[in-house]
């Protein structure tokens, strides 16, 4: 754009200043709204610091025991905000399935409407034994998203399946399919974090934490309740951080 | 005036008889408990129905499209597989356990032998996946009934929702299976005071009462509950029942304990059909318990019955056989109803 003379100068120095008021106010009701309607919450799967993303040939890992990641899929539930230890913000029919295979990363909004602080996430790892009895579900729940056990009722809560150098298994192969909805093989897991009451949280599942954990040489194969798969959990719980924007 | 009378009497009749469920579909016996399937959770719709009634027997359900629920599961033996011990699937291949018979769902809390599946709208799931009965699973089930030109219309009419669903097809195949009520035996018309058992039957049933109602209790024939009932371990099988489920002791060889009704009709016997004839069964629990620690505590004295006691207590069971529901043609095979479904949509 050539100016020709000082009038239109002026003019687009008008033009300029509307425009940036525009986009200064467009700015300030965005940054308004993500402050305070919506809570963003989203779930990455890492290994170590990679991000994790199984595709049809898996993921490759560059660890020197862990080869292969062929599967990480895990529900998590009962989404809570709370404030000095009571809850004041509560995702109703609150089930989502987290799948490392999806293309676009899990994000979930949660509604904040009145901007009401908060200082803690709680959040489920699984299914809740109400649930687990409830019969058949849709969503995230209906039993073609290949959580639910058929030969016993119930929900995998947590599945996680790969290759290990250690494994003396068919193909080296690792199969954790973690659940149990009675006690006292009862795998949910409640997790909780503090928060700093920003409106981006993501929690980070670390495979290469949790593998790391796990005896894979001994321990490879659990695929029903049990009171390893109520340990395992608890590990893979402990694998979970949060970190905030 | 009199045939007022007798207008006034029927109604009456009719509301004694019989008392409305949860839902106006299923109609509550009125020598029934309340049935403890939540009905609000899926409320029975004849579209419903009828589409469970189809995927029932529906072969599209297995692997190589040969086997269908009712392959082990036939009205005429009370919805289960006669003739064989342990019923076999997909490619003639051997099951693990003897079928259940089918009836009276919705007042049962668990399914399967040891109670494995916890809802009756899940049940099915078990045999779709197991690679000896229909080799399948619930996602292939899915896209099979979608990509057919059937069941997406089927599915339509009883959903308002053409996409087939997990969750839909496990809910329609519930709400057929929640219609198979065995109410009306001769066992019900003499508690209802419309028939008499002959002294044989009466006789057989002061026994049954004495003996054996405590875990078949009446009216359902059953308690719902799981019992060691004294069998010897099958060591080809090695079936420990319930305590594969729970990894507790205290439920090993304990199995559900199955309902009586139309008995007659759903031999063989136990959970791996070893008998064949009632009168094993009597004699095996006259004279073949065999104590281990989680023997039920009913049977810790041992049930003293003489020759003629135990035809006296088959004959009462024989008044538990229900006609109306083994020839009942709302469950036959739907062949006329699903084709006119398909015309019409």
């Amino acid at each position: 754009m050539t100016l020709q003379n000082y009038s239109d100068v002026l003019r687009h120095l008008k033009m300029k200043s509307i425009n940036s008021i525009i986009f200064l106010l467009l700015g300030l009701i965005g940054s308004v709204f993500s402050q305070t309607g919506k809570i963003q919450l989203s779930i990455t799967p890492t290994f170590g610091v990679n991000a994790l993303h199984v595709t049809d040939a898996g993921f490759q890992t560059n660890d020197s025991s862990i080869l292969q990641i062929t599967e990480l899929k895990f529900y998590i539930s009962k989404i809570q905000f709370l404030k000095n230890g009571k809850v004041v913000i509560e995702e109703m029919n609150s089930f989502h399935l987290v799948d490392a295979a999806n293309e676009k990363p899990f994000s979930v909004s949660i509604d904040n409407k009145q901007n009401i602080p908060f200082d803690e996430l709680r959040i489920n790892l699984g299914i809740d034994s109400a649930t687990n009895v409830s019969g058949a579900m849709g969503g995230d729940l209906d039993p073609t998203k290949g959580m639910y056990w058929t030969w016993q009722s119930g929900f995998i809560n947590f599945k996680l399946e790969g290759k290990c150098n250690v494994c003396q298994t068919r193909n080296k192969e690792f199969t954790f399919h973690l659940g149990g909805y009675q006690q006292p093989f009862y795998a949910l897991q409640m997790l909780s974090f503090p928060l700093k009451n920003t409106n981006q949280i993501n929690l980070i599942v670390d495979a290469k934490k949790i593998l790391h954990q796990i005896d894979l040489e001994k321990i490879n194969q659990i695929m029903s309740p049990s009171h390893e798969a109520v340990l395992l959990s608890k590990v893979v719980a402990d694998a979970i951080t949060v970190s905030e924007k | 005036m009199k045939i007022k009378f007798y207008i006034f009497s029927l109604l009456c009749f009719a509301i004694v008889a019989f008392r409305s469920a949860d839902d106006a579909l299923l109609i509550v016996p009125s020598n029934f408990p309340k049935p403890v399937y939540e009905f609000s959770k899926n409320p029975l719709s004849e579209n419903k129905i009828q589409l469970g009634r189809a995927l029932f027997y529906d072969p599209i359900l297995s692997r190589n499209n040969m086997i269908s629920c009712a392959s082990c599961h036939s009205q005429f033996s009370a919805f289960t597989h006669v003739d064989h011990a342990l019923s076999h699937g997909i490619e003639d291949k051997i099951g693990f356990r003897n079928s259940p018979a089918i009836m009276n769902l919705a007042w049962q809390k668990t399914f399967m032998r040891d109670g494995a599946v916890n809802h009756l709208d899940v049940q099915a799931l078990s045999p779709i996946s197991n690679p000896v009965e229909m080799d399948m699973n619930i996602s292939q089930v899915v896209s099979r009934l979608q990509g057919s030109k059937l069941y997406p219309k089927l599915f339509y009419k009883a959903f308002g929702d053409s996409i087939v669903t997990g969750e839909h097809t496990l809910k329609a195949i519930s709400q057929f299976m929640l219609t198979l009520v065995s109410c009306n035996s001769k066992y019900d018309s003499v508690i209802r005071k419309q028939s008499v058992f002959s002294e044989q039957e009466n006789n057989g049933y002061k026994l049954f009462r004495k003996n054996c109602s405590s875990c078949h209790t009446e009216p359902l024939f059953t308690n719902d509950d799981f019992r060691n009932n004294g069998l010897t371990v099958d060591t080809t099988l090695k079936d420990y029942g319930r305590y594969r489920v729970t990894n507790n002791p205290s439920d090993s060889l304990l199995f559900k304990v199955p309902t009586l009704r139309n008995i007659e009709f759903s031999y063989p016997y136990m959970h791996d059909g070893r008998f064949k004839k009632l009168s094993q069964v009597l004699n095996h629990y006259t004279d073949g318990i065999e104590k281990t620690k989680t023997l039920s505590s009913e049977l810790q004295n041992s049930i003293q019955l003489t020759s003629n006691e135990k035809i006296d207590i088959v004959a009462f069971l024989l008044t538990l056989s229900d006609k109306s529901f083994l020839f009942n043609p709302n469950y036959f095979y739907p062949k006329e109803k699903v084709s006119r479904a398909a015309k019409d949509y």
